[in-house]
């Protein structure tokens, strides 16, 4: 038995790596190319040598040419502004209409919560194009409304909200009422701040799935002011198909932001995630 | 607690008032339109009956188009499921640095769909991408890839699998976690093999998250459209041209809202018998 065990370990290990290999292949190949000479990136891909794989000659000559000959600080500074009144609203009023179906009793709940559940079931792609024609009839077409207020209630958050407030106790919220609390001042002074846990997981996922918005921002912009990092990425590859250097800097850039604000929430993301998928 | 007649639908009424405009509304609208067409001179609609829907089942380019759809299915929700519970278990065992092996499962999930299509077509392109360049390094015969209509649904279903199962895992690793150590351990003092104990033991106890993965997957996976949109337009040979690319085109390329909006709806009929038929299956298999 002891020496089929560290076998067996060395073979997970083997696979872990495979697997590790490649999920990182894609993401190392835009970085190692991001930082080479426009003239380097495909030199060396033919025939395979160390040169393939390892950058002889190191520039930040793409990322500069980004933010100062494509604008891409606008570029920036939309998808942040979308992501992250996303996450604010969202998280106001979807931890709103939770507190109300968790800590509340009134006449039409069920049907309320039925009604929730249902939207969460809808997958977006499904309403794109009709939502279309109501942001067009709205005007809103090339603005930040349309691609923030379709997004702000999430039918998923209220759930995630819900369940956690469920488990919080009654007596906390009677005490507070005895001593002449308003049910704003209950929510906002006493509800809010216990549910720091939920609010990452819930502001983690409103913001990664606006920071991946493709279809949405592909339909409702089309000036260049209102450019969000995924179209911009996708349209650079068509309309600048030979700077490859800086398309790979902008994909890295696109990558890295929200890694650097996952991984150290991971947590609460993994938590977040399988709230949502395993209890009831 | 006489006083609080109002105060729930208050605390209610933002969230309940954008789901009805945003999210109800637009299915409503999105069945009226498939019961109208457009003229081209203005925007004068007619109402048409079932007339976009019926146009479609005579339509060659449609029942090609569902084809691709299924074909894409049948495959890629049990590959894409297969795969996260392999990797589900492999990152449930107790090893020195699994939490590393976690952390770096996790990158797809904020990398783009788009941007894996894009980072991925690089990679693949048959002239001047890299793993044509290890194939001829290994000596095996370089590939067209996308440029091929028999392999361009199957790049698509790997990189979309690429970009989705560490997401599906996290699911499934949740639920693997939740097993209790001392079922497999009487499991063990009764002799069962790993294979049963995996029958008997860990998928019966697991059915509740994979189901949700199946069926989410399902529904992810029906929809799926930036990657034709992006690296094959549908091509070659509308071998890609799936439903949801389908509609689109038929709403902005060729602008005919009303056969756009009865593709859509055929579409989630399609999708709900299929995710009733999945629920059925997943709760009867013991």
């Amino acid at each position: 038995m002891a020496s089929t065990k560290p076998i067996k370990e060395i073979a997970y290990y083997a696979l872990h790596i495979l697997i590790v290999l490649a999920i990182v292949s894609p993401l190392l190949f835009a970085l190692v190319s991001s930082v080479r000479p426009l003239n380097d990136i495909f030199k060396y891909v033919s025939p395979v040598t160390w040169r393939t794989f390892i950058p002889t000659e190191i520039t930040l000559q793409a990322y500069v040419d980004l933010f100062k000959e494509w604008a891409f600080g606008t570029i920036l500074f939309n998808t942040l502004l979308v992501a992250v009144a996303t996450v604010l609203f969202g998280i106001i009023i979807g931890s709103m209409a939770a507190f109300s179906f968790a800590k509340f009793e009134f006449k039409g709940k069920s049907l309320l919560f039925g009604f929730v559940l249902l939207t969460f079931m809808i997958p977006f792609e499904v309403i794109a194009i009709p939502l279309y024609r109501l942001i067009d009839q709205l005007n809103w077409i090339d603005s930040y409304y349309a691609l923030i207020v379709p997004a702000v209630a999430n039918g998923l958050v209220i759930f995630l909200y819900r369940q956690f407030f469920m488990d919080l106790p009654n007596a906390l919220i009677e005490s507070a009422l005895l001593d002449g609390a308003r049910w704003w001042k209950i929510y906002t002074a006493i509800i809010m701040p216990l549910c720091k846990p939920v609010s990452i997981s819930a502001g983690l996922m409103l913001f990664i799935s606006q920071w991946e918005s493709f279809l949405w921002p592909l339909l409702v912009t089309h000036s260049q002011k209102f450019r969000v990092i995924q179209v911009a990425l996708s349209d650079f590859t068509t309309e600048h198909s030979t700077l490859w250097n800086e398309m790979f800097a902008m994909a890295v850039i696109a990558v890295i932001i929200p890694i650097l604000i996952l991984l150290p929430l991971q947590r609460y993301f993994v938590q977040g995630v399988t709230n949502t998928g395993i209890k009831e | 607690m006489a006083k609080v007649k109002y105060t729930p639908y208050l605390f209610l009424l933002p969230a309940v008032l954008l789901l009805l405009i945003f999210k109800m509304y637009p299915i409503v609208l999105g069945f009226k339109t498939s019961l109208y067409t457009e003229s081209f001179i203005g925007n004068i609609e007619s109402f048409a009956g079932f007339d976009n829907y019926t146009g479609l089942f005579t339509d060659t380019v449609f029942w090609k188009s569902v084809y691709v759809t299924l074909f894409l299915n049948v495959f890629i929700n049990p590959i894409q499921v297969v795969l996260s519970f392999i990797l589900a278990i492999l990152l449930n065992k107790k090893l020195k640095g699994i939490s590393l092996f976690r952390s770096i499962n996790l990158l797809p999930v904020v990398v783009s769909l788009p941007i894996a299509c894009i980072l991925w077509n690089i990679m693949l392109s048959p002239e001047q991408g890299i793993v044509n360049s290890i194939l001829n390094f290994l000596h095996l015969p370089q590939q067209p890839f996308l440029a091929s209509q028999h392999q361009a649904i199957w790049i698509i279903i790997a990189i979309a699998t690429w970009k989705g199962v560490g997401y599906w895992s996290v699911f499934l690793l949740a639920g693997l976690q939740e097993v209790p150590d001392s079922l497999y351990e009487a499991a063990n003092i009764d002799g069962a093999s790993k294979w049963e104990q995996f029958k008997n033991v860990t998928f019966p106890l697991m059915k509740r998250p994979l189901t949700f993965v199946t069926v989410t997957d399902t529904v992810t996976n029906f929809l799926l459209f930036a990657p034709m949109y992006l690296l094959t337009k549908g091509g070659p040979q509308n071998s890609t041209n799936v439903l949801m690319l389908e509609s689109y085109n038929s709403a902005f390329v060729y602008s005919d809202p009303g056969r756009a909006s009865a593709i859509v709806m055929l579409l989630l009929i399609l999708i709900l018998t299929i995710i009733a038929l999945q629920f059925r299956m997943l709760r009867s298999k013991v």
